[in-house]
């Protein structure tokens, strides 16, 4: 993409940024570039390839990307919704990083792909259909024309979720343990989400040890529904821990079926406004209380 | 029986030596496994609180003082913490010796100096005592230590003992505003009766400086000597170049690292520094092996 | 050199059913297994895709399960002699005293037919440290209850390397017997005392390789040779040696940067061993000691309670990767901690790839020498 190209090596170039974090092309389809060199900006790209949520780079602690300085990041709409939630938290100031959005017409889920996959049924990443942020508004910069709407996949996640609630309670039990004795508790689901960013993870204390290490599976179901708890009303839904997920285990399920109970409860739906709060850090006087009795 | 599962082991003294700070005193139940039990000072064991879990600490007693071994540790983690409600009589469990050791007999008929800062008391103690109770094979000892305050101070007892004896120079500090405070402690173990110090008050006849800065005044001298170092990094950083100003060979100084550890016998690949595992290839080194490693520790 | 003998599809199955009945553990590729919610297909998204489909080892109870030819299981053998989580041993308090209770170290028989020759080696290797002077007893029974077979492979994808550390996609390093697919069954070969045994034990499911088997079979394995070796390839040596002496090399940060330290690479990797030891209360005054993979990768590898971690951000933890890999493991026991099994590229969601890096590396190495 030419204008993105153009655009990184004017911020470099004129010293805005140290250093655009964008993607580039590799044996191994797009992945992510830190580009701090001018010349290098040619090697950035956005393609249908790029499914990786950039904001996890925006994660304070780490330090290997802090030092780096002040940085562009390139972002579509679900990445735009996790630095979102990163200024609503107070994890990020918005002078640390220029936004560079990209209008998005979905993402496939190809590997190996020397060039961009067309977007079908068949390749649509399940999490892009229906998205509400197709062109990101929390960015200084909006590169890319208009792409059409994303199709609905082969299988979508609410297919799927409905599928478990028409299950007995007892099918969803043994489902869901089956998947979680796969866990070995890489925690790749918790590296990779942009909004997983506690500087001390609930799973890494250990005075007194609220979720056991041992990868068992009543270990595995406790660090995993914790985690999901965590994210409630605050997943932007990017779907990467369940993409990095080395055990293949659904995670988006538990993180979508959680999205939806807190739009149906507080009629909020993650954006990419920083300004509208989340219901995890606001209490508005007319919030649902029936289940206080 | 595997390599993980551990000895059990009576506690049957705790010392507090400082506000956070205890000595152990284990022995084995097993008595076959305490008659043989034998080691090297300068090794560690992995000792167990059963149910918090497994921690690495050096064994503080000499080996040349049989039937039990101490450690003294300093209450920062889960299992430290822990080790806050043993009492005396309760089992722990162990797993040792570990790792290398003080080579000990090459220091025959050479002079010894001790350099320890605040816990790092505590492997180096062992080694002390080691040298002390062959006292005849060795020429001059010296032992400089220094803690934070004299609340921070570790085995005071024994820091009394060895500046009774004539045949040791301690060289004692505490750092500077770390000298008000009781000295001259009356201790006992809980297994007697009095716990923790505050005995006779008394002012500090000690330094006052930091570790590193009373190692330059003490007049130390390289000749035909060794130093073994231990104590916080920041002491341990500040102190080598000094030895190296006074002509201390790189070769002749003996340190003990820590890094964290979990199984202690060199396989769950965590405690490496390059290519040497804490565990198995030290925890005993040279100053020069270490400038040989790369620098990440 | 053995004598070839060929197994058909249908004693195969035969063989496999003898031995269940005989209570023997049959492990193998096979589909992945688990209960289905209808409507709901056990749909993978990611890591399924690719390279990995939906296989993975584990325990067979007819050889219909079992899915002898292309595609790579999920996990490594890794997980049947270093269980992903496995206890140690268990306690139980008795007033203030402590009753240790050990865990068994002694398995029951059991057969991997069809481990990829990369995952197999994998084992020798690792077999190293955990006999490093202290002997894992949990590791070395259950290596001794196994019979192992592999499967010649005809190569995955272009992220295999196995020729360049010191395998082939027909070795018979670590096993004990090697199975090749030609029409209508396997030609079967021991190479250990336990391979032939075996085979000795039921040596009514084996007959004489029917006219032209041994060479489509050699055919099969020179092609598969000729494939890997069109992939890249570096020199382990040159590599050893530069990463032993650039431990500050800017190259370092250019990884680490881009990694998350999920440690999902750690995890797929057959020779990776890392575990972590932690104790569980199980009940009022008892539990057990287990350990469990860990990963360098993650920052809480390495840290102290101090607060101090020596490898503190993921530069260096990516860096004490391929160092360990490439450098230590090969200094400390003379062989290179992996088998070129390509699964942390393709698991790698991140892009990182071993590779790409060791192939980089092996230049700088090259260009240090002229």
């Amino acid at each position: 993409m030419k204008e993105l190209r153009d655009l990184a090596r004017q911020l470099l170039t004129d010293g805005t940024v140290e250093v655009v974090v964008g993607w580039q092309s590799s044996a191994r389809g797009a992945r992510p570039i830190f580009v701090d060199k001018p010349e290098e900006a040619d090697l950035l790209i956005f393609d249908t390839r790029c499914v990786h949520n950039l904001a996890t780079y925006l994660n304070p602690r780490r330090k290997q990307v802090t030092d780096l300085g002040k940085l562009a990041l390139v972002v579509k709409g679900c990445d735009a919704k996790a630095v979102a939630g990163l200024l609503r938290e107070a994890q990020l100031t918005r002078d640390r990083v220029v936004l560079i959005g990209v209008r998005c017409g979905g993402v496939v889920e190809e590997f190996d792909a020397p060039v961009p996959p067309e977007i079908s049924a068949e390749t649509i990443m399940p999490r892009c259909y229906g998205c509400d942020n197709r062109e990101p508004h929390l960015v200084d910069h909006l590169l890319g024309d208009a792409l059409p709407e994303p199709p609905a996949p082969l299988l979508s996640i609410e297919k799927r979720i409905e599928a478990l609630e028409a299950a007995t309670p007892e099918q969803r039990w043994e489902y869901w343990t089956a998947q979680f004795a796969k866990c070995v508790r890489c925690y790749a689901c918790r590296q990779v989400c942009p909004l997983c960013v506690c500087e001390r993870c609930v799973a890494d204390k250990s005075q007194p040890q609220w979720i056991e290490t041992a990868s068992h599976t009543r270990g595995n179901l406790s660090w995993n529904v914790t985690r999901a708890l965590h994210l409630a009303g605050r997943c932007v839904g990017c779907g990467e821990c369940e993409r990095f997920c080395p055990a293949g285990i659904p995670l988006t399920l538990l993180n979508r079926k959680l999205q939806q109970v807190v739009e149906e409860r507080y009629e909020y739906r993650v954006s990419d406004d920083p300004e509208v709060a989340a219901p995890i850090g606001e209490f508005r006087l007319d919030d649902q209380q029936e289940f206080i009795k | 029986m595997n390599i993980y599962q551990p000895q059990l082991a009576t506690v049957t003294d705790i010392i507090e030596e400082t506000v956070d700070t205890r000595t152990f005193r284990l022995e084995f139940q097993d008595a076959a496994y305490r008659e043989a039990f034998a080691f090297h000072a300068g090794q560690f064991g992995e000792y167990s609180v059963f149910g918090a879990g497994e921690s690495t600490f050096c064994i503080a007693s000499p080996p040349t003082r049989s039937g039990y071994l101490e450690c003294c540790v300093r209450a920062v983690g889960k299992l430290t913490a822990a080790l806050s409600d043993i009492n005396v009589g309760d089992t722990m469990g162990f797993r040792g010796p570990y790792g290398n050791w003080f080579p000990v007999d090459d220091w025959k008929d050479r002079n010894v100096i001790f350099i320890a800062g605040g816990i790092g008391l505590a492997p180096v103690r062992c080694v002390i005592w080691n040298v002390l109770d062959r006292r005849d094979e060795f020429r001059d000892v010296t032992i400089v230590y220094g803690a934070r305050s004299i609340g921070d101070l570790v085995y005071k007892r024994e820091l009394l003992e060895w500046q009774g004896r004539d045949d040791v120079r301690l060289v004692k500090t505490v750092d500077p505003g770390g000298q008000v405070g009781k000295w001259d402690a009356e201790v006992g173990g809980q297994g007697d009766q009095v716990v923790g110090w505050g005995g006779k008050a008394g002012e500090w006849d000690g330094e006052v400086g930091y570790v590193p800065t009373i190692v330059e005044q003490a007049e130390l001298s390289a000749d035909n000597a060794v130093v073994v170092i231990c104590g916080p990094p920041i002491v341990i950083k500040l102190t080598l170049p000094i030895l190296e100003k006074l002509g201390f060979a790189d070769e002749a100084i003996f340190t003990t690292l820590e890094n964290r550890m979990k199984c202690g016998v060199g396989k769950c690949g965590r405690c490496n520094i390059g290519p040497v595992y804490v565990c198995k290839d030290g925890p005993v080194f040279t100053a020069a092996q270490l400038n040989a490693l790369p620098q990440e520790f | 050199m053995t004598d070839v003998l060929f197994l058909s599809r249908e004693q195969l199955a035969a063989l496999v059913a003898d031995l269940v009945a005989a209570d023997t553990i049959v492990i193998g590729p096979a589909r992945a297994g688990g209960p289905a919610i209808p409507g709901l297909e056990d749909r993978q998204q990611g890591v399924a895709k690719g390279a990995f489909g939906t296989l993975e080892y584990r325990e067979v109870r007819s050889a219909d399960e079992l899915e002898l030819g292309p595609g790579m299981p999920r996990l490594s053998l890794k997980q049947f002699f270093l269980p992903q989580n496995e206890k140690l041993f268990s306690w139980q308090q008795k007033g203030i005293a402590v009753e240790v209770q050990a865990v068994p170290t002694a398995f029951a028989p059991r057969v991997i037919l069809g481990g990829k020759p990369c995952d197999v080696a994998a084992l020798g290797i690792v077999d190293k440290v955990m006999n490093w002077d202290y002997q894992d007893e949990l590791w070395n029974a259950r290596r001794a209850a196994t019979t192992i077979f592999a499967l010649s492979c005809g190569v995955e994808d272009q992220h295999c390397f196995c020729t360049s550390v010191g395998v082939a996609p027909d070795s018979t390093k670590s096993a004990d017997g090697l199975f090749t697919a030609v029409d209508g069954g396997f030609l079967v070969e021991t190479t250990t005392d336990l391979g032939r045994e075996f085979v000795d034990k039921h040596r009514a499911r084996f007959a004489e390789p029917p006219g032209g088997a041994v060479e489509a079979g050699t055919a099969f394995r020179a092609a598969a040779l000729a494939k890997v070796r069109e992939n890249f390839s570096f020199n382990t040596e040159r590599v050893h040696d530069w990463v032993e002496n650039h431990f500050e090399d800017p190259f370092w940060a250019t990884l680490g940067v881009r990694c998350n330290g999920c440690g999902a690479c750690t995890m797929v990797c057959p020779t990776c061993h890392c575990f972590d030891i932690v104790d569980e209360e199980e009940g009022v005054g008892c539990g057990s000691r287990r350990r469990c993979w860990d990963t360098c990768q993650a920052s809480k590898f390495t840290a102290h309670a101090s607060g101090h971690n020596p490898r503190g951000d993921q530069i260096a933890r990516y860096r004490q990767r391929v160092n360990h890999k490439f450098a230590i493991y090969p200094t400390k026991f003379g062989e290179v901690l992996c088998t070129g099994c390509g699964r942390c590229v393709r698991t790698c969601q991140m892009g990182q790839n071993i590779g790409e890096i060791l192939v980089a590396i092996d230049e700088y190495a090259q260009k240090d020498t002229q």
